[in-house]
């Protein structure tokens, strides 16, 4: 459950932002990165709806190099 | 940057002597570390172990009870994370196991993904009270902090069984056996709560710590770091996910859960009580605190309440103290599609992870 998922943000709106990754769409709460000053373009660790951490593209890149590993094994797996 | 066979290479040219018992606390690592082959991958002195990593083997059983009478009984809409809702209690035959046993019975019980969820479901349902059953450790827990502070509708309570990861740790410790030389501290609740947090595993107890991402790579890293400290008998806490875990955590993160919520003393399922490893909501937020707005079905008189189910190793796969598949029950009577015990239900389970990858019994 702690699994944290690079997304990109696309459009900012108060707290909430329009994030995507892998083609994928998500609103995202930015309410825990008040601290960050955060533009579209960027790249955040999501966690249960939650932006936690602003990261480098080749951060969110390297994540998801791990993710795809990770995940493939689960498809058709009981869920 | 060394990719994670230079690590490898790295880790094979150690002068290891003896064994060396290394110990993750997050479901992520164990995922990543048994996917990926690296217990196989590196040399047998190495062991890695799962240890206290998976929130939803923890959730006190009372907790998953007392949320199924609430949507059974007082008909509130249950909310929470999709982990949570085939966890079994120990209840009489033909009673209701699970959160899901209660949805299949006509309880209103809905999985979601975000606490944002929870939020939407009770404006939607003005007229009906909605009940966000909340369990995780602190980078799950700081999201529901998140969502107090920012503000909720009325009709929405939490009913909260967030956890510290540390503690657990500092138990085993503590004990006579701890049963590791070396730990891997988890990312994510590292950059949530700073890295400082896990400080006292190399300075009070002088056992090798590093704290690690999610790929290989990264955990090699760590992996390499805490068996260099151990044999240079140097110990330091190392951080390996540099670009996501930052001196202090996240600062916001870590107000929101002094705001709205404080570490108390909580309960284990299996393990027992377990000083300042919880959080409960704090006053100021009462009005949303489910265990003091609705009725309190923990004291029911059941048999084996608050323990694991008959038969079930959990809590010791859980503390380290054995591997999954070392249970009895693991691969027979436990797996995936019809789990005992809650280790073989979350993903971060240790038990799911090594079945659902083909890790085979061992006898």
């Amino acid at each position: 459950m702690c699994l944290g998922i690079p997304m990109q943000i696309k459009t900012i709106d108060g707290f909430n932002a329009r994030c995507e990754a892998k083609g994928v769409e998500r609103d995202v709460s930015l309410f825990m990165l008040q601290h960050e000053p955060l533009a579209t373009g960027d790249f955040v660790v999501v966690h249960v709806g939650y932006a936690i951490q602003k990261v480098t593209a080749e951060e969110a890149e390297t994540a998801w190099q791990i993710y795809d590993e990770m995940l493939a094994p689960e498809a058709g797996r009981d869920a | 940057m060394t990719d994670a066979t230079g690590w490898l290479e790295k880790i094979k040219a150690l002068p290891l002597q003896d064994n060396v018992r290394v110990m993750n606390v997050c479901g992520g690592h164990e995922r990543s570390v048994t996917l990926s082959g690296m217990r196989t991958a590196l040399p047998d002195a190495i062991e890695l172990i799962p240890g206290p990593g998976c929130p939803v083997c923890v959730c006190p059983e009372e907790d998953i009870y007392q949320a199924i009478q609430l949507a059974v009984e007082d008909g509130v809409i249950l909310v929470a994370f999709g982990d949570m809702l085939r966890v079994p209690v120990n209840v009489a035959k033909n009673s209701i196991r699970s959160l899901a046993e209660a949805r299949a019975a006509g309880a209103d019980v809905r999985p979601i993904a975000s606490p944002t969820e929870a939020r939407e479901i009770a404006d939607q349902h003005p007229d009906r009270q909605v009940v966000f059953f909340a369990a995780g450790f602190e980078t799950t827990t700081a999201p529901v902090a998140a969502m107090l502070v920012e503000g909720i509708p009325d009709n929405l309570s939490v009913l909260l069984s967030g956890r510290l990861t540390w503690p657990a740790v500092a138990m085993l410790l503590d004990s006579e056996d701890a049963g590791f030389d070396c730990l891997i501290a988890p990312g994510h609740v590292s950059t949530v709560m700073g890295p400082e947090e896990w400080a006292f595993v190399t300075d009070k107890h002088g056992i090798p710590a590093a704290v690690a991402g999610f790929d290989p790579s990264s955990l090699l890293a760590a992996t390499y770091s805490v068996l260099r400290q151990h044999l240079e008998g140097k110990t330091f806490l190392d951080n390996c996910y540099q670009g996501v875990v930052r001196p202090g955590g996240n600062p916001d993160a870590r107000k929101q859960l002094d705001t709205a919520l404080f570490v108390d003393k909580a309960n284990w399922r299996g393990i027992g009580e377990i000083p300042a490893s919880g959080f409960s909501i704090h006053p100021d937020y009462a009005q949303h605190d489910a265990r003091l707005r609705f009725t309190d079905y923990t004291a029911d008189e059941r048999r084996r309440a608050g323990q694991m189910p008959p038969g079930c190793d959990c809590a010791r796969v859980v503390l380290g103290k054995i591997y999954p598949n070392q249970c009895k029950l693991y691969g027979t009577a436990c797996t995936p599609r019809t789990p005992v015990g809650p280790c073989m239900v979350s993903d971060e389970g240790a038990c799911r992870i090594w079945l659902s990858s083909g890790v085979e019994y061992a006898a």
